[in-house]
């Protein structure tokens, strides 16, 4: 009776969300509504029979199929005629539900059941559905005309964002309310190093790695003086630091250096004297217009691939995408070589297709003829991203993002990431450990702001335009947010609660609003005949101007209900709930 | 070994230490025994470079520890068990003796030094994959020793390792130090419970008020009426 009851409540909320988005949706929901019921249901049976388990979750995830579809036709047929909009062609919208039905069904069946299996065999079979899912993500989003998959981009650019503060707060325990400003400077060295701003063109490939090193440049530099204090004191000075930057760079539109020696040193030193002073100053840069104020700067240059095109064949630019290219491919081969001579197969393969991917992204392909592979080829095409086709962005991003959770799994894992957890937990036990505090913490913001740089530069080549007010207080909250809402100290959490923000702010709230505003425009507006009333109830039934409201009111109800975040990190909840666990213990 | 020469420590204004001299020779375990505010822990944090000295010297085979910070201090052979045992709370029982041989290069002898701890204290083996704020206050008290053990320490600087334990427990604890004393680990101890340290230590000093009243070899100390009075509850 209680997997019913599941059943109904994730059809309803699927339910709700094909009201909103309509159309082909109701399929894309269908199968993620079916893979959430299925891990939600999955974990609770033991771990023998999964056929068993199949044919348990059946008649939950045939309820809610059930539940989604009736909705998703009465969204066709009522709904769609209600806010004035044509309802999708009857074949075409018998598939997409049945689609969606079948894929609920089969997935909840099919992902409850994995956790019958062995704990090994079901992590690799979650993770290979996992990747399919990814892969295939902006394909389907494509087929169904949803246009996702750029909305998608923003939230994995805050799961970077996310990624990168969980190691300052999650890991060494410090708390920084300015982590914007690390995403400001890695965007805005993105910026001026390739605009037309100051006519520099630097190619992306190499301006992400100076972004990323800006930013933790950047770091170190706030650290050093401030990582001797410790909470609240430090809590405010990254405040201050993330108030600071923003208007740094909205103000640095005129700026005049000049050398110093032969401008205020020698003269004032010849004046003192008495003689007369004729030197001419020598000035390094005057009335320069670093950052064009509120304007922002734009266009920014887009990454082009492959790295090395066939019409590029000589200047710097090859040269970096040479020594890029080999780069990569050695450090890939460095380890295959490794894997293979420690006979780790499954690393051999793993590190096999990274060598295949790595040469298929950035050796000249020829162009796509028509045919089997021309759909796969147009995302690997020669040239630059585009910007009306969000499917290149987004595997550029899905590949930064397994870069980084690669890398923070092992620094995590490292002595340095030990060092961390110790400071996290007791500051002055790790110093008699022998652990030296300011420079694990000072490692901790750097590294931190090196993701932060990452995605700025991503962001950058993305919108093609970068604008002071973007990296504001609230940018650094939301940021913080997504660590806290997700699980603190737990990357899987960190990439959930980074989606689920930003899903729900850049696509479902949107998508309310369109939904709001049709259907008053139909019902209710008609039959207001004050012309001021119609007006105010028109602008004031727009969700996005509540988003913070509603952000505010999910933070609060979340922190009363389940503080440990949506995926917490073991320790933490341990904390948290440490008492009813003990207390469940003695029961039984 | 160690030595202290006309140590002088300030908590701001408060005068902490006034002029400890001390000296604790390789293989000895040296007790420091005075009541309550006497300065016993503070010349431990004191060595271990916590808090500074405003002058005199910490001197550990010829190095000036009193000029170094506290985690070079680590690095130079220091290694405590403190007061109130400051374990890592969220960490395992595993994870904690890892941390206290974080100031060590070699790993090779890292599981042999492991077992070893685990033969010293056979309980922190049963809870191995335990939380450390989760274990009772006498295997955090083994725990913090175990951690400091770890480190391979030329000194082994243990604050108050009886307090709020049970009798049989002090007993073990006690037990256990000689043991590792015999095993070459020079040891200074930090006590009230006078009459304990007195019996397992070789030499001891007693501190008042931040000086140094007494110092004798443990047995004359035990003999000494003064001591007796004040310390042993002998009247």
């Amino acid at each position: 009776m209680k997997y019913i009851r599941s059943g109904i409540t994730f059809g309803l909320i699927g339910g709700a969300l094909t009201l909103l988005f309509g159309g082909w949706s109701v399929a894309v929901i269908g199968s993620l509504m079916g893979i959430g019921l299925g891990l939600a249901l999955g974990g609770s049976f033991e771990r023998k029979d999964p056929l068993k388990i199949a044919a348990t979750v059946l008649p939950s995830a045939l309820v809610a199929a059930v539940i989604l579809v009736a909705l998703s036709f009465y969204q066709n047929s009522v709904v769609q005629e209600a806010i004035g909009k044509r309802p999708f062609a009857a074949n075409l919208a018998l598939n997409a539900n049945l689609i969606g039905f079948f894929g609920s069904v089969l997935f909840a069946a099919f992902v409850a059941a994995i956790h019958g299996l062995p704990q090994n065999q079901e992590r690799a079979i979650k993770i290979a559905l996992l990747a399919t899912l990814v892969v295939l993500f902006p394909f389907i989003d494509k087929l169904t005309a949803l246009r996702w998959t750029a909305q998608i981009i923003f939230a994995l650019i805050f799961v970077i964002l996310g990624l990168g503060l969980n190691i300052v707060v999650g890991y060494a325990g410090l708390l920084d309310l300015g982590y914007a400003a690390f995403f400001a400077i890695g965007a805005y060295t993105t910026g001026i190093l390739s605009s037309p701003q100051h006519g520099i063109f630097l190619n992306f490939w190499l301006v992400i790695w100076i972004a990323a090193a800006m930013a933790a440049v950047w770091g170190l530099m706030l650290g050093a003086p401030t990582l001797p204090l410790r909470g609240d004191y430090l809590a405010i000075v990254t405040l201050g630091f993330g108030e600071i930057v923003p208007v740094l760079f909205k103000n640095l539109t005129d700026v005049t250096i000049k050398e110093p020696l032969t401008c205020w040193i020698l003269p004032g030193l010849m004046n003192l004297f008495g003689a007369q002073t004729t030197m001419s100053c020598i000035t390094l840069v005057e009335h320069e217009d670093l950052t064009a104020g509120d304007k922002g700067i734009s266009p920014i240059g887009r990454p082009s691939l492959p790295i090395i095109s066939p019409n590029e064949a000589v200047g710097l630019a090859l040269v970096v995408k040479v020594v890029v290219l080999v780069l990569i491919v050695g450090l890939i081969g460095y380890y295959l070589f490794r894997a293979i001579s420690s006979k780790q197969y499954k690393r051999v393969a793993g590190l096999a297709a990274g060598l295949l991917a790595a040469i298929v992204f950035f050796i000249p392909l020829p162009h796509p003829e028509k045919g089997f592979m021309a759909t796969f080829m147009a995302v690997i095409q020669p040239g630059e991203f585009k910007s009306n086709d969000p499917t290149t962005w987004y595997f550029l991003i899905i590949a930064i993002i397994l870069l980084s959770i690669f890398v923070i799994q092992r620094l995590r894992d490292s002595r340095l990431g030990r060092a961390w957890m110790a400071i996290r937990e007791d500051e002055l036990a790790a110093a008699q450990m022998g652990i030296d505090p300011v420079r694990t913490k000072l490692a901790a913001f750097a590294m931190g702001a090196t993701f932060s740089g990452f995605a700025g530069a991503f962001y950058a080549a993305y919108i093609a335009g970068i604008f002071p007010s973007v990296f504001d207080f609230s940018t650094s909250i939301i940021i913080l947010c997504v660590v806290i809402l997700g699980g603190i100290g737990n990357i899987n959490g960190v990439i959930v609660g980074g989606l689920a923000i930003m899903t729900a702010d850049r696509l479902f709230l949107p998508a309310l609003k369109d939904f709001l505003s049709s259907l008053l425009t139909h019902t209710i507006l008609p039959s207001i005949s004050d012309p001021v009333v119609q007006l105010a109830v028109k602008d004031n039934a727009n969700p996005i101007l509540y988003r913070f409201l509603l952000f505010g009111l999910t933070l609060v109800i979340m922190m009363a209900v389940r503080p440990e975040g949506l995926i917490p990190n073991a320790q933490v909840r341990a904390e948290m709930h440490g008492e009813e666990a003990t207390a469940e213990k003695a029961k039984a | 070994m160690l030595e202290l020469k006309d140590v002088h420590t300030y908590y701001g204004n408060i005068h902490a230490l006034k002029g400890i001299s001390l000296t604790v020779n390789d293989g000895e375990i040296v007790t420091l025994i005075g009541s309550n505010g006497a300065g016993k822990s503070t010349t431990l944090r004191t060595i271990q470079g916590l808090n500074k000295p405003r002058s005199g010297s910490v001197v550990l085979d010829g190095v000036e520890l009193h000029k170094l910070p506290a985690h070079q201090i680590a690095v130079m052979g220091v290694a405590q068990s403190p007061e109130g045992r400051m374990i890592f709370p969220r960490m395992t029982v595993l994870e904690n003796l890892e941390m206290g041989a974080y100031v060590r290069k070699d790993r090779s002898t890292f599981n042999d030094d492991l077992e070893h701890v685990f033969k010293l204290f056979p309980r922190l083996k049963e809870r191995i994959n335990q939380k450390g704020g989760t274990l009772s206050g006498g295997e955090q008290q083994m725990l913090a020793m175990g951690r400091a053990l770890m480190a391979k320490p030329k000194i082994l600087l243990l604050d108050e390792p009886s307090m709020g334990l049970a009798p049989l427990l002090v007993e073990l604890i006690f037990d256990i130090i000689q043991e590792i004393n015999k095993e070459g680990t020079t040891v200074l101890l930090v006590e009230q419970n006078a009459l304990m340290a007195l019996s397992i230590a070789h030499r001891g000093y007693v501190l008042q008020t931040g000086e140094i009243i007494l110092s004798d070899d443990a047995q004359s100390l035990k003999n000494n009426e003064m001591v007796k009075k004040s310390y042993l509850g002998v009247e």
